[in-house]
């Protein structure tokens, strides 16, 4: 079979998932049917999640966190890891499941930080090695100067759309990119190794222009995305000091900057994509790239412009449903202006993306965080002799984890952040419309467009791949 | 509270929406379900490298034991991922497989020299 699609997840871990039974299929969608119902006739009429109540945990505690030894040391073990993981990609095997480098970055980070990030704040801005460097660079040039480095002023209706671009280069990175003769193989160490060095170049290039602060804020893609998640959780350094704020309130804000609706839209359509692209869109893509490889270009060329297009074409998909829930609610008497509907319902999808990463690569992340911790810490660059901490033989236990017991988590994580995401809808809804049965009225656009999403999700899940 | 009508429409537009997927769903698993493999020794003949008639689908229950053979026409190491079981098979040989199936999931075996998957091998519960 030609134009078989390997993405990286699975070039990595010899055990897939199998697809959730019809059953639990139609439980899972029955069950978000009902709870949506439910939702909307129970739910309060005055807003609640507008308010973060933030308050700040013990001086002392902030002081630790914030002391310059704890930022200094975090900061070096980031550049230490990109930096590691950049020469073990270049001089390591070029099996993808032996080197170090794609499984930490695409897993370890790439699929570690939005969980940590929701359960710990923005863990990530510390460890940003390219925040860390950009910092010491732009004190070393004020100590020597005397002066901050000037700026140029970032133009604000950019906004993160940088970031959003970012992340799906990020992903076809990783599913569209390696290609070898019409087969897909999933993307090498070495090819992943001069990804980073590029981006690690152009990040730098872009916070030399627009100061490093201003350029985590809305365009580095690690920066961005990992924060959206961060905005879930309850955690956060503020103002010089570390707090907690009530669940789900901080993502209220998140979207005021023009292009997060495009950041959180990439994020629902990459991990569809990854999804689909073995699965339900396997046919279609396999047909799109013979009749492109029939027109004369290369079989190579054919398969990554094939995915790339579906690709793209998931995310005008998912931007798509989003837009026409926008619109029906634009409809509701009361409504405010469709700029602030766009921006103002976007927070509402991030539960949604986080749930679709939790289903589509929990087994991934518990299968190959033990390579990762196992032999891949002892023998990283996958040389077969060296073994540092005498893990080098250990292999991954795929006994962890039972087909039953992934498919609950996959379709309890669907369920659990449909209702979050309708929740925080509700509550935005309560706080545009002043009358409460408007607000709930145009509610049901934003019901069709979650139902849409979660039961697509379990659509994706319950395909077979093949 | 909104009005009845309208609730009722959204109801059963999302209820609808939801059986038409279903429907959609279980026709295309009909269609690609494998019949089970147990007892049954399936042969995979390996010409020029490539497994003959595509990838080999091999579908079991728990518990069953998974039997196979590989008939290759070139020399190479079979690799039964997961399981991680592998047997040298020499050109004009042939290799046999049986293991009980322990592991769930979905598994590759590989022509390991030539990373060319001949077997996709699926343990349900």
């Amino acid at each position: 079979m030609i134009g078989l699609a390997l993405p990286v997840a699975h070039a990595l871990v010899a055990r897939k998932d199998l697809p959730i039974p019809a059953w639990l299929f139609a439980w899972g969608a029955s069950l978000v049917l009902i709870v949506s119902f439910f939702a909307l006739s129970a739910l309060w009429q005055t807003p609640r999640l507008e308010d973060e109540r933030w308050r700040p945990l013990g001086r002392r505690l902030s002081r630790a966190l914030l002391s310059l030894p704890v930022r200094a040391l975090c900061g070096a073990v980031g550049v230490a890891l990109l930096g590691f993981s950049i020469y073990a990609g270049l001089h390591g095997t070029e099996a993808p499941d032996r080197n170090f480098a794609l499984t930490f970055l695409f897993v370890t980070v790439w699929l570690g930080f939005p969980l940590f990030s929701v359960v710990f704040g923005d863990v990530f801005r510390p460890f940003n090695p390219w925040r860390a460097i950009g910092r010491t660079v732009g004190g070393a040039f004020a100590a020597i100067a005397g002066q901050r480095p000037a700026h140029l002023s970032y133009p604000s209706r950019l906004g993160r759309w940088p970031a959003a671009a970012g992340l799906l280069a990020v992903v076809w990175l990783e599913v569209v990119y390696g290609v070898n003769g019409g087969v897909a193989v999933g993307v090498e160490p070495h090819a992943t190794a001069i990804a980073a060095l590029v981006y690690s170049l152009y990040t730098l290039l872009m916070m030399t222009l627009f100061g490093v602060e201003k350029w985590c804020e809305t365009g580095e893609v690690f920066s961005v995305y990992f924060g959206m998640f961060a905005r879930l959780g309850i955690f956060e350094l503020r103002d010089g000091r570390f707090g907690r704020r009530l669940p789900l309130t901080s993502s209220t804000r998140w979207a005021t900057v023009p292009g997060s609706t495009a950041v959180v839209i990439a994020s629902i359509a990459s991990t569809s994509f990854d999804g689909a692209q073995e699965g339900a869109f396997k046919g279609a893509i396999v047909q799109v790239f013979e009749w492109l490889s029939d027109t004369g270009l290369s079989l190579t060329t054919s398969l990554r412009l094939a995915n790339t297009i579906f690709m793209l074409l998931t995310f005008a998909g998912v931007g798509l449903v989003y837009l026409i829930g926008v619109r029906g609610m634009e409809s509701v008497r009361g409504a405010p202006p469709l700029e602030k509907l766009r921006s103002g319902f976007a927070h509402t999808l991030i539960p949604i993306a986080f749930a679709y990463l939790v289903a589509h690569y929990f087994s991934l992340f518990v299968f190959q965080e033990q390579a990762q911790f196992g032999y891949l810490l002892s023998d990283p660059l996958g040389t077969g002799t060296t073994d540092l901490f005498g893990t080098a033989s250990a292999g991954i236990d795929f006994k962890v984890l039972s087909a039953n017991a992934i498919w609950y988590v996959q379709v309890g994580a669907l369920v659990i952040g449909h209702v979050v995401g309708l929740t925080l809808a509700h509550d935005r809804a309560t706080a545009y419309w002043g009358d409460y049965r408007q607000a709930a009225r145009s509610q049901y656009w934003m019901l069709a467009v979650m139902v849409a999403f979660t039961c697509f999700g379990l659509y994706l899940l319950s395909v077979a791949n093949s | 509270m909104p009005s009845r009508p309208i609730r009722v429409a959204a109801g059963a537009t999302a209820v609808i929406a939801a059986l038409v997927l279903l429907i959609t769903l279980s026709k295309s698993n009909s269609d690609k379900t494998s019949s089970p493999s147990s007892g049954k020794v399936t042969t995979i003949v390996i010409k020029h490298g490539k497994p003959v008639g595509g990838i080999a689908q091999l579908t079991y229950n728990e518990g069953e034991t998974v039997r196979f053979k590989v008939d290759s026409d070139v020399s190479d190491e079979v690799h039964m991922h997961g399981y991680d079981i592998m047997k040298d098979v020499k050109a004009g040989g042939s290799v046999s497989f049986a293991f009980p199936a322990t592991l769930e999931g979905v598994f590759e075996a590989e022509l390991e020299g030539r990373k060319e998957q001949i077997l996709e091998l699926t343990v349900n519960p």
